[in-house]
């Protein structure tokens, strides 16, 4: 371009940024959320256990339930319970001969029948009563499944979105001239420095964050959107690629014929725990449980380490024999492995995972200070011109449909989990749907009248949304905070503190967006300053 | 031992803040100024972060240790970005002295 | 007589192509498009040309190849016009291709 080096990057930096930003607070919102998603879904399912019981008992009950369950299945699969999900998950598939049709007037179920699940206590060995929701999975594939679209497009967007993002944190880098000097500097009540300001320390403050989330974010998903490594380097069998690439234990051989009991699931995963030297078990899979050579393979927790790939082990499940380890991984394998767990933070433990959270909202705060900026430096050309043109308005209201809007969303979408019948059908996407609905509302709302007090009105709304949940959640469940914090669930308890944060937060931008005065021209200042002395020269005369 | 992590970071920023002309004129005027003071400061800030980093590492091992150190740099420098400087200059000295000290004493029990 | 073709349809026609629109939108397309065959092509090469394990060359092309697709953006709007924009894309990716080529028939 004509302009030099720096003006062309902060084009590029104001455009890349423009065009996604709104998308790009979805993806940033819920994929903040997702950090809590176990809490999350805990919180939207107050009837699970609260109690905890040993990993033993648990993976006991977990194998007894299986084995009156689903004894025919090929293959099950136990999350064991942890401290921030007392609950136990786990999955069976069924062998094909069992799958059937079905029947006239049925939905067809999701995996046609191949698969199960279920919810069980640890505690009772008893599968869980609890509301059907998803919880705060729906949270973390809102952010790269998007929603009622096919999963596929949703996931070319995102990653879209994604790689614009990553163009516009290193043009943002470029372009911020003073970077180290203005590292620490906000000047509020200063228009739009003031917004300059924040957007610059917001993303500053949090930079490694944000390059990190958004590159990693992109490796997730680079085997759908780079393929064709893979395809040129094995061109017969791409399968290969994929057992070698991660450090993961072989496929197991098919069943054989004849069955046996297998050992006591506690001796197992012993053996394991013995085997890692004290580190603990996440979870198991046994495959053709009953047969004779079943197998179990056992799975490490994440610890220290950053990987997103933890060690596993494969036993005999009937002798008890070491039968495989899961190999050492390449430099590659851990690099990505790494970048993926840092990407989902499972290694994170509370300190550190409030600070992954904190982060997070920083970058929505950064974004949505980018797109406010935007506007507010537009503005004054219009106001010359006497109306404010299409693209200001069409960025005006997307800027009070996402940045207020989103909130509100986010709220509704726990109204609706508290609020929507018990016996419900389709109740899940039912609270998927009030969170699109309430969006699209905000969203039309803001392009009827995107005005200054439009914004108030909706920060308003989103701050009554959030202070009034802890209040739903005493009115609809056991579970609120008179309880929590009785019994010291910080979870439960720490959910309804945050939502009465966020809604102290979200009246505190409603006032002063309600509050506003422009700011006053020089002479308009000299007009009222002359008009002030002369009133107090009239008083003194009156007096005297 | 994560609230000495946090609470050196946060005067480690304070230093490094002070170390800056802007911030030294804004608070304690030009006599505090001089170049050998504005260097003290930025060898103390970075002394500090160094070792808030050693802390992080030695608690949190080699792998979480160092996404520990930058986490509480952000929060640190956000707390004095946002909330100090504008609002509150005079307590930035004060909490820089007192918030380690809070630290060892957690850490030591 | 004049033999140069007809000189202000000539000119006119080049005159379009002056509007700054196109330039931008040149670019945007060198840098959606070009760079996303760029970070293709960059992950085939390294996945065929690195000296290691198959699988560990296909993942440290996937790797760099984001970097490089992002890189090859700020290219797009960097150099001083947008066909230095293509030809800077276009090269490495044409390289990247020709080596995969050449490495991939070998293996």
């Amino acid at each position: 371009m004509k302009n030099g080096f720096r003006q062309s990057m902060a084009w590029l930096h104001t455009w890349t940024g423009l065009l996604v930003g709104w998308l790009l607070l979805l993806i940033f919102m819920a994929g903040t959320a997702s950090y809590y998603r176990e809490e999350i879904s805990r919180w939207m399912r107050p009837e699970l256990p609260r109690s905890s019981v040993s990993t033993e008992v648990a993976a006991e009950r977990a194998v007894t339930f299986l084995q009156h369950k689903a004894p025919q299945a090929e293959s099950w699969n136990v999350t064991l319970p942890d401290p921030r999900n007392p609950a136990m998950r786990m999955f069976w598939r069924n062998p094909e001969s069992m799958v059937k049709p079905p029947a006239e007037g049925e939905k067809r179920r999701r995996g046609g029948g191949r698969f199960g699940d279920a919810t069980v206590d640890p505690a009772s060995g008893e599968e869980v009563a609890a509301r059907e929701t998803r919880g705060g999975d729906f949270f973390y594939r809102l952010h790269f499944d998007l929603h009622y679209i096919p999963v596929l497009w949703a996931r070319y967007l995102v990653g879209f979105c994604a790689m614009f993002m990553l163009v516009a944190i290193i043009t943002g880098v470029i372009t911020h001239k003073k970077i180290f000097k203005d590292f620490f500097t906000f000047r509020p009540e200063k228009g739009l420095r003031s917004w300059l300001d924040f957007h610059n320390v917001s993303a500053v403050m949090a930079l490694p964050y944000h390059a990190m989330i958004t590159y990693t974010g992109l490796v997730t998903l680079m085997f759908m959107y780079l393929p064709q490594g893979v395809s040129v380097a094995y061109p017969k069998d791409e399968e290969a690629f994929f057992s070698e690439a991660f450090a993961r234990l072989a496929d197991p051989a098919d069943a054989a014929e004849g069955s046996a009991a297998p050992l006591p699931i506690q001796q197992l995963l012993d053996s394991a725990r013995a085997e890692w030297k004290g580190a603990q078990v996440s979870g198991f899979t046994v495959f053709h449980p009953g047969a004779a050579n079943a197998v179990i393979d056992i799975y490490q927790r994440d610890g220290k380490r950053l990987s997103i790939d933890t060690p596993s082990l494969r036993y005999h499940a009937v002798s008890g024999a070491l039968i495989e380890t899961s190999p050492v991984p390449g430099g590659a394998t851990h690099t990505r492995g790494v970048m993926y767990g840092l990407h989902l933070a499972r290694f994170a433990d509370w300190g550190l995972r409030a600070l992954f959270f904190l982060s997070g909202l920083v970058g929505c705060l950064m974004v949505a200070s980018g797109v406010v900026l935007w506007a507010v430096k537009e503005r004054p050309k219009h106001a010359k011109a006497g109306r404010i043109g299409f693209g200001l308005r069409l960025v005006d209201a997307l800027n009070i449909g996402a940045v207020a809007g989103l909130p509100i969303a986010f709220a509704a979408y726990f109204w609706g989990n508290r609020l929507l019948p018990l016996e419900m059908a389709e109740r899940a996407d039912a609270e998927a749907s009030v969170f699109f609905y309430a969006w699209a509302a905000a969203l039309l709302a803001a392009f009827v009248w995107p005005k200054r007090l439009m914004w108030a009105w909706q920060l308003y709304l989103g701050a009554a949304l959030f202070a009034l949940i802890p209040v739903i959640n005493v009115l609809t469940t056991d579970a609120h905070l008179g309880v929590t914090l009785r019994t010291g669930d910080w979870a439960l308890a720490g959910f309804d503190l945050v939502m009465l944060a966020f809604g102290a937060m979200l009246a505190y931008c409603g006032l002063r967006m309600q509050r506003w005065q422009p700011a006053l021209s020089a002479a308009e200042k000299k007009r009222r300053q002359a008009a002030a002395l002369a009133a107090t020269a009239n008083a003194a005369e009156a007096s005297a | 031992m994560m609230l000495l992590a946090l609470t050196l970071n946060f005067s480690a920023f304070t230093a490094l803040s002070l170390a800056m002309e802007k911030h030294q004129l804004d608070l304690h005027g030009k006599a505090h100024a001089g170049p050998a003071r504005m260097r003290l400061w930025r060898w103390l800030g970075w002394a500090l972060l160094a070792t808030a980093f050693g802390i992080c590492v030695a608690d949190h091992g080699w792998a979480a240790g160092p996404v520990l150190w930058l986490g509480a740099m952000t929060v640190s420098g956000l707390l004095i970005a946002f909330g100090l400087y504008p609002w509150r200059p005079r307590w930035i000295a004060p909490l820089a002295w007192a918030l380690p000290v809070l630290g060892l004493g957690a850490a030591a029990l | 007589m004049d033999s140069t073709p007809d000189a202000s349809w000539f000119n006119r026609f080049g005159g379009f192509f002056d509007r700054p629109w196109l330039g931008v939108l040149s670019r945007s397309l060198a840098a959606i498009f070009g760079g996303y065959a760029l970070a293709a092509t960059c992950a085939m090469f390294f996945a065929v040309a690195l000296p290691i394990a198959r699988a560990q060359a296909v993942l440290t092309g996937m790797l760099v190849a984001i970097v490089l697709c992002a890189c090859a953006a700020l290219w797009a709007f960097a150099t001083r016009t947008a066909l230095r924009a293509w030809i800077g894309i276009a090269a490495p990716t044409a390289l990247f291709w020709l080596g995969t080529l050449a490495l991939g028939a070998r293996a």
